[in-house]
C-alpha cells in the first residue's frame, strides 16, 4: 500500500476514535443532567401537525395516539394534512374530523411535506407547533416532558428520543440499534447546543419562530436539518428530551432503506453546502466551530476507512483467489495448513489493531447508547452485532452512493 | 438543575490525549506483534543454523560407519531441515512484503545469515545427491522485489513442496540481497534479469515464470 494512503488511514482512525472519546466525555461531564425533567410554568397551547402521504396502515395509529396524550385538551389541537394521498389516507382521516377531533386539511395536488407543514402553521392556533409523520407514534407523557424547554425564550426547538416502532424483521434490530446511538448522541449534541437535525417525528417548535424563520423549505430532502441549521442561523437554541419517547417505522427492506439513505445523506450534503458558511463561524458556537465540522471530518474519515479496509482485503481475496487458479483450485493441500500461516500474517497487521480498536471503541459507545435508553443488549443481540461490525460498511456504500449522485447532479427526488 | 456544561477547550485537549493514548496503544500492539514476529522467526532460524552444523557433523560419519549407515541417516535429517528451512523463508519474505515499519537492519541481517545458511545447505545436499545416490530434485529459487510474478511463483513452489515434499528440496533466495554468496552463486548460473523468476531446477537454469504444470513436466522429467 502506498505510504499516503497508509498515513491517511492512520489519521482518518484517529478522527474516528477522538469523535467517540469527546462523545463520551461530554455525557460524563453532564451526566447528572441526563435524565433531567424539565419542569413548566405554565403549559402553552400546542397545534400538533400531522402531514401524510398514503400512509394508510399506519395513520389511524398515529391519530389514536395523539388523542391518547396527556394534555389539556382547550390547549391542544390536532392538523391532519392529507397530501393528496391516493389510498385511505383521507378517508381514515375525515373520520376523525368528522368526530370533530382533529381539523383535516387536504392539498388538492402532492405538494410534498414542507409544503403540507407550511400550509398547517398557517392553520395552527398553538404557540407550539410539533410535528409528527402519519408512520409515527408517541408516549402520553411526551408533550408535558418536552414543553418546560419553552420557558426559556432562546428555545425554539426540542427534539425527543426517537426510536422504532417495530423490530420484528432484522434489518428493523439493526436500525433500533443505529436509533439508540442517535438517541445518545442527540443528547450529548444538545448538551454542547449543537444539535443540527429535529427529526420530524414529534420534534416541537416555536411558531413564532417558524415563522420569523418562514418555515420549511420546500424544495430540501431533508428539511429536518434545514430547519434546525436555519434556527440556529437566526440565533435560538434546540434542545433535547431523552425522556421523551417517540417511535416511528423504519424501512424493513433493504431497496427502502437504501432510498431513505440516498434522501438523507443527499439532504446532509445539500444542507451543507448551503450552510457552508456556518462552519468555522464562532457565531455558531459548538455547532460551528466543532460539531459541523467534525462531523464533516468523521463523514470523511469513515469513507477512507472504508474504502481501504475494502481495498485491502478485497485485495486480499482476489489474490487468494488468483493464486488458487494458480493451483489449479487444488484446495485440498491448502487446508492442510500450510497457507493458514499465510493468512494469518497478512491480517494480523497494525491495521487490524487500529480496526479491533476501532471495533472495542465503537462497541462501548453502543452499549451506553443501550443502557442510557434503558434497552438491555440481551433483547437486541443481532442489532447489537450487526450494527456494530457490519452496519457501517452498508452506511458508507449509501454514503458513497449518495456523494457520487450528488457529485453526477442527479435529480434530487424527496 | 444543574446547569448544561459546554464544551470547552480543556474537554478537547483531554480527549485528544485520551484518543492519542488509545491509538498509541493500537499502534504500538501491532509494533509488539511484528516485532514478535521477527524474533520467533530469529528463534526458529537458530534452530535451523544447529539443524545444518549438526547435518555437516553428519557427513563426518562417512568415514567411520561408511555409507550404507549413512545415507539414510542423511536423507532423514536432510528432509527434515528442508522443510523448517522453507517455511522460514516464506516467512520472511511475507514479512518483508508487509508495508510496515520494521527494523530494516535486523531484517536485512537475518535474511543474509538465512541466505548463506540456505547455500551451504544446498551445497550439503549436492553432496548428498551424488554420494548417497540420493534422487530428490533441487530448486534454487532466486526471486527479486522487482519482479512482478515472483509472489505468484513463490506460491507455486510452496504448493509444490506441500504437495511432493520428500521429492523436492527449494532454496528460495532474495537476488537483491547484498551478499556475496547469493551473487557468485548467481553468476555462475548466469542470472541475468530480475525482473522475471530465475529456478535453477538439478542444474538447470530457468529464467521466466512457470507454471504448476510446467514445474511438474520439468521435474519428472528430471527423474
Amino acid at each position: 500500500m502506498m505510504l499516503w494512503v497508509t498515513a491517511l488511514n492512520f489519521v482518518a482512525w484517529y478522527i474516528f476514535i477522538f469523535i467517540s472519546v469527546v462523545w463520551i466525555m461530554v455525557l460524563l461531564q453532564n451526566r447528572e443532567n441526563f435524565y433531567e425533567n424539565k419542569s413548566y410554568r405554565s403549559l402553552p397551547t400546542v397545534s400538533v401537525l400531522v402531514p401524510a402521504y398514503n400512509e394508510e396502515k399506519t395513520i389511524g395509529k398515529t391519530i389514536r395516539s395523539l388523542l391518547n396524550l396527556d394534555y389539556p385538551k382547550n390547549l391542544l389541537e390536532i392538523i391532519v394534512i392529507n397530501d393528496a394521498s391516493t389510498d385511505k389516507t383521507g378517508k381514515i382521516a375525515e373520520y376523525f374530523s368528522k368526530q370533530g377531533k382533529i381539523k383535516l386539511l387536504t392539498n388538492k395536488k402532492n405538494r410534498g411535506k414542507a409544503y403540507s407543514l407550511n400550509r398547517g402553521i398557517r392553520h395552527a392556533k398553538g404557540e407550539l407547533i410539533a410535528c409528527i409523520d402519519a408512520d409515527s407514534i408517541v408516549e402520553p407523557q411526551i408533550l408535558k416532558k418536552m414543553v418546560g424547554y419553552f420557558d426559556d425564550k432562546n428555545v425554539a426547538a426540542v427534539t425527543p428520543a426517537l426510536r422504532v416502532w417495530k423490530t420484528t424483521n432484522f434489518l428493523e434490530k439493526i436500525q433500533h440499534a443505529e436509533y439508540l446511538l442517535n438517541v445518545f448522541l442527540r443528547k450529548a449534541l444538545a448538551f454542547i447546543d449543537a444539535i443540527h437535525v429535529t427529526p420530524g417525528v414529534f420534534s416541537i417548535y416555536r411558531k413564532s419562530v417558524l415563522l420569523e424563520v418562514g418555515g420549511f423549505e420546500t424544495d430540501n430532502l431533508t428539511e429536518d436539518m434545514e430547519i434546525a441549521l436555519k434556527i440556529h442561523k437566526f440565533g435560538y437554541k434546540i434542545e433535547n428530551s431523552i425522556n421523551a419517547k417517540s417511535y416511528t417505522l423504519c424501512p424493513d427492506r433493504w431497496k427502502d432503506l437504501l432510498k431513505q439513505r440516498i434522501r438523507w445523506y443527499r439532504g446532509a450534503i445539500q444542507n451543507s453546502l448551503k450552510y457552508r458558511k456556518m462552519f468555522f463561524n464562532p457565531k455558531y458556537g459548538n455547532l460551528g466551530v466543532f460539531f459541523l465540522p467534525i462531523n464533516f471530518l468523521a463523514v470523511m474519515s469513515i469513507i477512507v476507512i472504508f474504502f481501504v479496509m475494502a481495498w485491502n482485503y478485497i485485495g486480499m481475496a482476489l489474490n487468494y483467489l488468483w493464486k488458487l487458479y494458480l493451483i489449479n483450485w487444488d484446495v485440498s493441500i491448502l487446508l492442510q495448513g500450510i497457507n493458514l500461516e499465510y493468512l494469518i500474517t497478512n491480517i494480523v497487521s497494525t491495521q487490524f489493531f487500529l480496526a479491533l480498536l476501532g471495533l472495542a471503541v465503537g462497541a462501548y459507545v453502543l452499549y451506553i447508547s443501550f443502557k442510557m435508553n434503558n434497552e438491555p443488549i440481551s433483547e437486541n443481540k443481532p442489532g447489537y452485532f450487526m450494527y456494530l461490525i457490519f452496519f457501517p460498511f452498508i452506511l458508507m456504500c449509501f454514503w458513497a452512493l449518495a456523494l457520487m449522485y450528488e457529485i453526477l447532479r442527479f435529480k434530487r427526488e424527496w | 438543575m444543574k446547569s448544561k456544561k459546554p464544551l470547552d477547550v480543556k474537554t478537547l485537549v483531554s480527549a485528544l490525549i485520551i484518543s492519542a493514548i488509545l491509538f498509541g496503544a493500537g499502534l504500538f500492539t501491532g509494533f509488539l506483534i511484528n516485532k514478535e514476529r521477527l524474533s520467533g522467526i530469529e528463534k526458529e532460524m537458530k534452530n535451523v543454523i544447529t539443524d545444518v552444523e549438526n547435518f555437516q557433523l553428519q557427513f563426518l560419519f562417512f568415514d567411520v560407519l561408511g555409507e550404507n549407515a549413512t545415507c539414510p541417516l542423511l536423507k532423514a535429517t536432510l528432509l527434515d531441515i528442508n522443510k523448517n528451512s522453507y517455511e522460514i523463508g516464506s516467512k520472511l519474505t511475507s514479512y518483508g512484503s508487509d508495508s510496515e515499519i520494521h527494523d530494516y537492519n535486523e531484517y536485512i541481517n537475518l535474511k543474509k545469515e538465512y541466505s548463506r545458511l540456505l547455500i551451504s545447505y544446498w551445497l550439503l545436499a549436492n553432496k548428498l545427491r551424488t554420494v548417497c545416490n540420493y534422487n530428490a530434485s533441487t530448486i534454487v529459487y532466486f526471486f527479486s522485489k522487482d519482479c512482478a510474478r515472483c509472489d505468484d511463483q513463490g506460491f507455486i513452489l510452496t504448493y509444490l513442496k506441500s504437495k511432493f515434499s520428500d521429492n523436492i528440496l527449494i532454496f528460495a533466495l532474495d537476488a537483491d540481497l547484498d551478499e556475496p554468496s547469493v551473487q557468485v552463486l548467481k553468476k555462475y548460473y548466469n542470472i541475468t534479469t530480475t525482473t522475471e523468476p530465475a529456478l535453477v531446477i538439478n542444474g538447470k537454469l530457468y529464467q521466466k515464470f512457470c507454471t504448476e504444470e510446467e514445474l511438474e513436466k520439468i521435474l519428472n522429467l528430471n527423474k
